[in-house]
C-alpha cells in the first residue's frame, strides 16, 4: 500500500513539475502587469508620459549574447543607468536571433498580448522578415527625442536597413564595418584590392582563409570581394532571382575558385565561424583575420588576442559597413519602457561611453553634438592597429538588399567550396 | 480494482512525456507539409519534400550522413564486441575497469568534439608535439583529420563515445551466457575460442545488432558532432536541417522540417528492425 501511495505521489509530482516550468514565468509577469502598458494605450502618449508609465517596470532586451565586452557594458553601465534615471530594470536575454524570431512568432500566433519580448537587437533580413510579418511595434523611432536631436536623418543607414525601408520600426544601435587584420611583422605588405589579395594568398599559401558562409563575417567578406570585382551599384536594386544574381557575380565566383588552391586546406573546407578564424589567427595557423568590429583590433591587441604589430586594413574601393538596430516586439508588454530605454541608448553620453569602453562606432551624428559632447568622443584613444575613423567611414560601402544575401550564400556553397 | 489501476498510474509520467514528444513530432511533420498558419502558410503540400529531394546537395548530404552513421556504428560494434569478449574471458566484468569504461558514456558529445579539436586539429596538441619533436617541419603538415570530407574526425569522436556504450550494453548478457552455456560447451570439449564463436557470440548477436542500430540511428540524427567536426561540404543532414531552420526567412522552415521528415523515415525503418530483433532474441532466449 505504502509503495502505491509513493508511486502515485511521484507521478503527480512529475506531472506538475512539467507544467510548473511554464507557469512560474507567467505569474512573475502577472505581477508586473498593472504597471505595464499595452501597445494601444501607449500610441498616443507623449515621451514624458511614457517615462512616467515606465517607472518601476522591467524591460527585456533580447539579442545575440556572444560578445562578452558588449554584455559587460550593458550589464555594468547601461542597465544601472536605466535603473537610476528612470527606475527601469533591464533584463538582458542572450539568445540567437533565429530563436528570438521563433519565440516571437510563437507568441504572436498564440495571440499572446503581454509578450515576454520587449526590445530586440536586429538588422537585415531578420528585420525584413519581422516587419513584413507584422511582428514589430511601430513606427516609433522618429518620435524619440534623442533620435530627433542627434541622429542624422539624411544618412542612408537611418532610412534603410540592407536597402529595406525602416519607416520608424527600428532605431540605430551601433555601427559595424568590415576590416581585415594582418600582422605587419609577418606580412609587411597589405593588399589594397582583390588582385593584390590574390598575390597575398599565393605568397602565404595555405595560410589565408575566410569563415564559411552563412557565417555573418564570412558572408560579408565574400560580398566585399564581389563589390571589389563587380562594383556595388548594380546590386542596390537587383531582383532577388538566383539566375540574375549568379550572372552578375560570375566574375567574382571565378576569382574565388581561382583563389581556392592557395587557401587554408586548399579551399576544401573553411573555418566554422569568425570566432574560429580569430583563434586560428592568434595561433598563427593563418596570417589574416576578418572582423565586423572595425575597432576590435585595438581591444584585441590590448587583451593579447592579437600581436602588438597587428594592423587592420581595407580595400581601396572600400569595405561593407552596416548599422544594427533595436526594434520593439509587436506584442511587447512594455512598449513605453522599451521606448524610454531605446531613447537612452541614443543619448550622446551613452554612445560616448560605449565608444570609450568597447569602441563601437557611434550612431549619433558628430555634427549635431555640442562642444562638451564632442569632447567626450574626441578624448577616446582608439588604440593601436586601427584605421582612423574618417578614413574608415569614407571607404564605407552600403549593404546590398537583404534578399540577395541568402542567394549568394547558396551559390557560394554550390559553386566555390572545393571547386 | 486498485491493483488493476497501479500499472496505469505508474505509467502517467511516461505518458505525459510521450504526449509532449508526440505533439512536437506531429508539429514537425505538419510543418514539413507546409502548414504554418503564423507565416501565412495554410495549404498542405508535398512541394517541400519534392524540392528537398531534388536538391543537388541533399543526395550528397544523405550519403554522407548514412556513411558516417554506418561507419561509426559498424566500427564501434565490432571493436566494442571484441573488447567485451576480451573483458569477459579475462573475468573483468565489474570493478575498476568497468568504471573506466563507463566514463565516455557520461561525457556529452559536445565535450568530446572539443577534445578532438584540441588533440587532432592542425593546431592541436598532437600536431604541436610532432612539430616540436621535428618529426614534421610545420604544423600544417599534420594530416587533416578533422573538418575533412571523409568525416574521420566525426567517426573518431563517435567511436570514443560508442565503443564503451557497446561494451556496457552487451557485457552483462555476454558474461551470463559465457558463464552458463559457454562453460557447458567448454565442459563438452570445445576450446575457449570455439565456445565463444559458436555459442556465446551467436546468442549475443541480437543484442549486439540492437546496439548497432541504436548507434546508427543516433549518429544519423545527431547534429553536434558533424556541425563542429564536419567539412564545409558535404554537410550532414541534421546540420543542413539546422541551417534551413535558422534562415531569416521563416517561410524556409518547412524545408528544415522536410529534411527532418526524411530522417524520421530512416529512423523508423531502423526502429522496426530493432523491434523484430528484440522479439527474435526474447524468443530465442526463452526457447
Amino acid at each position: 500500500m505504502k509503495k502505491r501511495i509513493a508511486a502515485l505521489l511521484l507521478s503527480t509530482v512529475m506531472a506538475f513539475s512539467l507544467t510548473a516550468c511554464g507557469n512560474s514565468a507567467k505569474t512573475e509577469k502577472a505581477d508586473n502587469k498593472e504597471t505595464k502598458q499595452t501597445t494601444e494605450a501607449v500610441e498616443d502618449m507623449s515621451f514624458d508620459e511614457m517615462v512616467d508609465a515606465a517607472k518601476g517596470t522591467t524591460v527585456t532586451f533580447y539579442g545575440w549574447g556572444g560578445d562578452d565586452n558588449l554584455n559587460d557594458w550593458l550589464d555594468n553601465y547601461y542597465a544601472p543607468r536605466l535603473k537610476e534615471k528612470y527606475d527601469i530594470t533591464l533584463e538582458r536575454v542572450p539568445m540567437d536571433i533565429d530563436a528570438i524570431l521563433s519565440q516571437l512568432s510563437g507568441e504572436i500566433s498564440a495571440d499572446k498580448k503581454d509578450g515576454d519580448i520587449d526590445m530586440i537587437w536586429i538588422n537585415g533580413e531578420n528585420f525584413k522578415t519581422c516587419k513584413e510579418n507584422n511582428m514589430l511595434y511601430g513606427p516609433f523611432a522618429e518620435e524619440l527625442p534623442n533620435f530627433q536631436s542627434y541622429i542624422d536623418t539624411d544618412d542612408e543607414e537611418t532610412n534603410a536597413d540592407f536597402c529595406f525601408p525602416i519607416e520608424g520600426y527600428e532605431a540605430p544601435y551601433g555601427k559595424a564595418q568590415l576590416v581585415m587584420i594582418a600582422d605587419t611583422a609577418v606580412t609587411p605588405d597589405l593588399p589594397t584590392n582583390t588582385d593584390e589579395f590574390m598575390e597575398f594568398c599565393k605568397a602565404n599559401k595555405g595560410k589565408v582563409t575566410y569563415p564559411e558562409l552563412p557565417d555573418f563575417t564570412g558572408s560579408a567578406f565574400v560580398r566585399n570581394v564581389i563589390y571589389d570585382i563587380c562594383g556595388y551599384e548594380q546590386f542596390m536594386d537587383m531582383e532577388a532571382d538566383k539566375e540574375t544574381v549568379k550572372a552578375a557575380i560570375e566574375p567574382a565566383l571565378e576569382y574565388l575558385r581561382e583563389l581556392n588552391p592557395y587557401l587554408w586546406n586548399e579551399g576544401k573546407t573553411f573555418p566554422k565561424d569568425s570566432t574560429a578564424l580569430t583563434n586560428m589567427y592568434s595561433d598563427g595557423e593563418v596570417v589574416m583575420d576578418i572582423s565586423y568590429g572595425a575597432y576590435s583590433t585595438a581591444t584585441n591587441i590590448e587583451n593579447g588576442t592579437y600581436t602588438e604589430t597587428s594592423q587592420s586594413f581595407q580595400f581601396d574601393k572600400g569595405t561593407i559597413g552596416n548599422t544594427n538596430y533595436i526594434a520593439i516586439a509587436a506584442n511587447s508588454g512594455n512598449v513605453a519602457g522599451a521606448q524610454v530605454a531605446i531613447n537612452e541608448m541614443l543619448d550622446p553620453e551613452v554612445q560616448a561611453d560605449r565608444f570609450a569602453e568597447i569602441r563601437t562606432i557611434p550612431v549619433v551624428d558628430y555634427n549635431k553634438l555640442n562642444d562638451t559632447q564632442k569632447e567626450a568622443f574626441d578624448k577616446v584613444e582608439i588604440g593601436k592597429g586601427v584605421i582612423p575613423q574618417d578614413e574608415l567611414l569614407s571607404k564605407r560601402l552600403p549593404e546590398m538588399p537583404s534578399a540577395l544575401v541568402p542567394i549568394i550564400e547558396e551559390i557560394w556553397a554550390e559553386e566555390v567550396v572545393g571547386k | 480494482m486498485k491493483k488493476k489501476m497501479t500499472p496505469y498510474i505508474l505509467l502517467v509520467p511516461q505518458l505525459i512525456l510521450g504526449v509532449v514528444f508526440i505533439i512536437g513530432l506531429g508539429t514537425g511533420i505538419i510543418q514539413s507539409l507546409g502548414v504554418i498558419p503564423a507565416f501565412g502558410l495554410t495549404e498542405p503540400t508535398l512541394k517541400y519534400y519534392k524540392e528537398v529531394l531534388t536538391r543537388p546537395d541533399l543526395l550528397q548530404s544523405l550519403k554522407y550522413s548514412l556513411y558516417i552513421a554506418f561507419m561509426s556504428a559498424f566500427l564501434a560494434t565490432v571493436t566494442g564486441t571484441f573488447l567485451c569478449a576480451v573483458l569477459v574471458s579475462a573475468g573483468k566484468v565489474r570493478g575498476i575497469i568497468m568504471r573506466i569504461v563507463q566514463i565516455p558514456i557520461i561525457v556529452p558529445h559536445v565535450v568530446v568534439a572539443l577534445f578532438i579539436v584540441n588533440i587532432l586539429s592542425q593546431n592541436g596538441i598532437l600536431a604541436r608535439i610532432l612539430a616540436n619533436a621535428g618529426l614534421i617541419t610545420d604544423q600544417q603538415q599534420f594530416p587533416m583529420l578533422i573538418y575533412d570530407r571523409y568525416g574521420l574526425g566525426v567517426i573518431l569522436a563517435y567511436l570514443w563515445k560508442e565503443i564503451p556504450f557497446i561494451i556496457y550494453f552487451v557485457i552483462a548478457l555476454m558474461a551470463n551466457i559465457n558463464g552458463s552455456l559457454g562453460e557447458a560447451a567448454t565442459n563438452l570439449g570445445a576450446n575457449k575460442l570455439q565456445a565463444f564463436m559458436n555459442v556465446t557470440l551467436p546468442l549475443c548477436m541480437n543484442t549486439v545488432l540492437s546496439g548497432f542500430l541504436i548507434i546508427f540511428v543516433f549518429a544519423l540524427g545527431a547534429y553536434e558532432l558533424p556541425f563542429i567536426l564536419g567539412a564545409t561540404t558535404p554537410k550532414a543532414l541534421p546540420v543542413l536541417a539546422y541551417l534551413e531552420y535558422t534562415k531569416p526567412d521563416l517561410r524556409a522552415r518547412p524545408y528544415a522540417m522536410a529534411i527532418n521528415g526524411i530522417l524520421i523515415v530512416i529512423s523508423l525503418i531502423a526502429a522496426v528492425l530493432y523491434y523484430i530483433l528484440l522479439r527474435r532474441s526474447t524468443k530465442k532466449l526463452a526457447g
